[in-house]
């Protein structure tokens, strides 16, 4: 009986949490939350600035993705808990990010896994069934179970697991970095091309975008929801055609700086110190031994 | 067993609580990270494999005939994340964003749009934290294939029966968006089959729960869609034309 109690408490903090963290948005500087949107992507803005960008950046990747994957595959409560800490330690601590903002970037996906974990943990049948149930207009009944709750807190912490080990990558490298390790991959020339011009452009259209808002919002654009809809619309159209017109400008440029279909990127070497490898190998050996543990203690 | 009263009480807050609370914040409609099972990340990226390929065949062969393009194309794909990580209007003030699935596939047809849009899902993962690596394969499918698939035979078959044109637009963006939110609830309900009445009965809950903040933004994004296009064809007719492969 007490469980619901205590994830209706739980829920209601996340959500007061959630509910402050989008109402800061609005606050220039000094808000909780994070923002995107402005000319500047805040992830990119944290990578760029992160002590572990010094890292080598194909380490690194292999490293979060064995995490993840394990985390997946082990589907173990304390490899998730264990994968949690030591990626915020690795992010938070080593890395020199403020906690603040490591816990705004972790509430990003709060809603879907709010939203997805209470489709699996409640269900709804004719009949009375799990151990917790509440009838609705007496025409059928909305159920929980243990094994359901279980199954559900397992399925956030997993899911939070991942989550922390994608921004050990992407919270410490830049993507052009990533892209790089791509390449090495061997994904074919043309995505990791497009991929590099993209990312390039990105940031030109925020620029160019957060100027027009900001024309048209002190035109009174944004006044009401049926102004702000065309306003929206004319932004972002406008931003497309201007985007397009100059796309020409931009590949004479290309051409007249020698380009022959393939750019090349200035590569920083770093090198990988055995320190690091050995203990990332610790790492996943620690985590599948306590894997074992568990299924030794069951 | 009966509830004591507080404890229904409690329940039926908590639901308000995520109906009206929660739920105008959205972009729920990426599958995070960590949320599928690794056989339904493997299989779901295997399903895409096909689609990606041809997209890729088609643009080698674009790319053959003329370098331009790769500008173009580019310029179009960074223009769709960019759409996409734009806080949208609403009535309540709230932070949702824009697919540009309907958008994309209306403007470059729905091959162009797989590989767009894959490699927008990537940037979205690794710059807004939106959607995740495992789940590209479940999200690419949903968002890059299956709605603009669907948004773009709309369109067309719109546009052959001399439908007015914004209505074809909202028509083609909004089911594009509908079809995107029913795919990624199947996606979810054969991972997470109920307990009591399994897939059927875990497909109706999923589409339930989201329904609450899909079905508002599906109607914005048809509205948003239908603006731009209608701009985009009084002021750029000539840049159009090089869009369509």
């Amino acid at each position: 009986m007490n469980i619901c109690m205590l994830i209706f408490l739980f829920c209601l903090a996340v959500c007061m949490f959630a509910h402050g963290s989008w109402k800061g948005r609005g606050r220039r500087g000094g808000g909780f939350g994070h923002r995107h949107g402005g000319s500047m992507l805040s992830v990119d803005y944290f990578a760029y600035a992160s002590a572990l960008r010094k890292w080598n950046a194909v380490f690194k990747a292999v490293f979060a993705t064995a995490c993840l994957l394990l985390c997946i595959i082990l589907n173990n409560i304390y490899v998730s808990i264990l994968v949690i800490l030591v990626m915020g330690y690795l992010t938070v601590v080593i890395g020199g990010m403020s906690f603040r903002q490591y816990l705004s970037m972790m509430l990003v996906p709060v809603v879907f896994l709010l939203l997805g974990s209470v489709a699996i943990a409640a269900g709804f049948s004719m009949e009375p069934a799990g151990q917790y149930q509440l009838r609705v207009f007496g025409l059928f009944y909305i159920y929980c179970s243990d094994a359901s709750l279980l199954r559900a807190a397992e399925l956030v912490l997993k899911a939070l697991g991942a989550v922390s080990s994608l921004y050990m990558l992407t919270l410490t490298t830049p993507l052009g970095e990533l892209i790089t390790v791509l390449r090495k991959a061997h994904v074919p020339k043309v995505l990791v091309e497009l991929m590099h011009m993209i990312y390039r452009y990105i940031f030109i259209m925020l620029d160019t975008h957060s100027r027009m808002k900001n024309s048209a919002e002190s035109r009174l654009g944004y006044v009401d929801f049926k102004t702000s809809c065309y306003s929206f619309g004319q932004v972002a159209s406008n931003l497309l055609i201007v985007s397009l017109k100059r796309g020409n400008a931009y590949y004479n440029a290309l051409e007249s700086r020698c380009y022959d279909g393939e750019l090349r990127f200035l590569e920083e070497e770093k090198p990988v110190q055995g320190r690091q490898i050995a203990l990332a190998a610790g790492f996943v050996i620690l985590l599948f031994c306590v894997w074992l543990l568990g299924k030794y203690m069951n | 067993m009966m509830l004591k009263r507080r404890e229904k009480l409690s329940i039926l807050a908590f639901a308000l609580l995520v109906v009206f609370a929660v739920a105008p914040v959205s972009n729920a409609m990426h599958i995070m990270e960590g949320y599928l099972p690794v056989t339904h990340c493997v299989l779901w990226m295997v399903v895409c494999l096909p689609f990606l390929v041809l997209g890729l065949v088609n643009i080698k062969k674009v790319l053959r005939d003329d370098r331009r393009t790769l500008m173009v194309l580019a310029l179009t794909g960074a223009f769709v994340f960019v759409l996409s990580s734009l806080k949208i209007p609403s009535v309540t003030g709230s932070c949702s964003h824009m697919t540009g699935t309907g958008l994309g596939a209306i403007l470059f047809g729905p091959c162009v749009t797989s590989i767009l849009g894959v490699i927008v899902l990537l940037f979205q993962a690794v710059l807004l934290a939106h959607g995740g690596l495992t789940t590209l394969g479940a999200n690419c499918f949903s968002m890059a294939i299956a709605g603009p698939i669907l948004a773009y035979a709309v369109y067309k078959l719109c546009c052959k029966m001399n439908v007015n044109k914004k209505v074809t637009v909202f028509l083609a963006a909004f089911l594009g968006d509908m079809f995107t939110y029913c795919v990624t609830s199947v996606q979810l309900a054969a991972a997470y089959p109920s307990e009591v009445g399994g897939f059927g009965a875990s497909l109706v809950k999923f589409l339930g729960i989201f329904a609450a903040t899909q079905i508002p933004l599906a109607v914005i994004e048809g509205i948003l869609t239908v603006v731009i296009v209608i701009a985009l064809e009084t002021y750029a007719k000539n840049e159009l034309r090089s869009l369509s492969f």
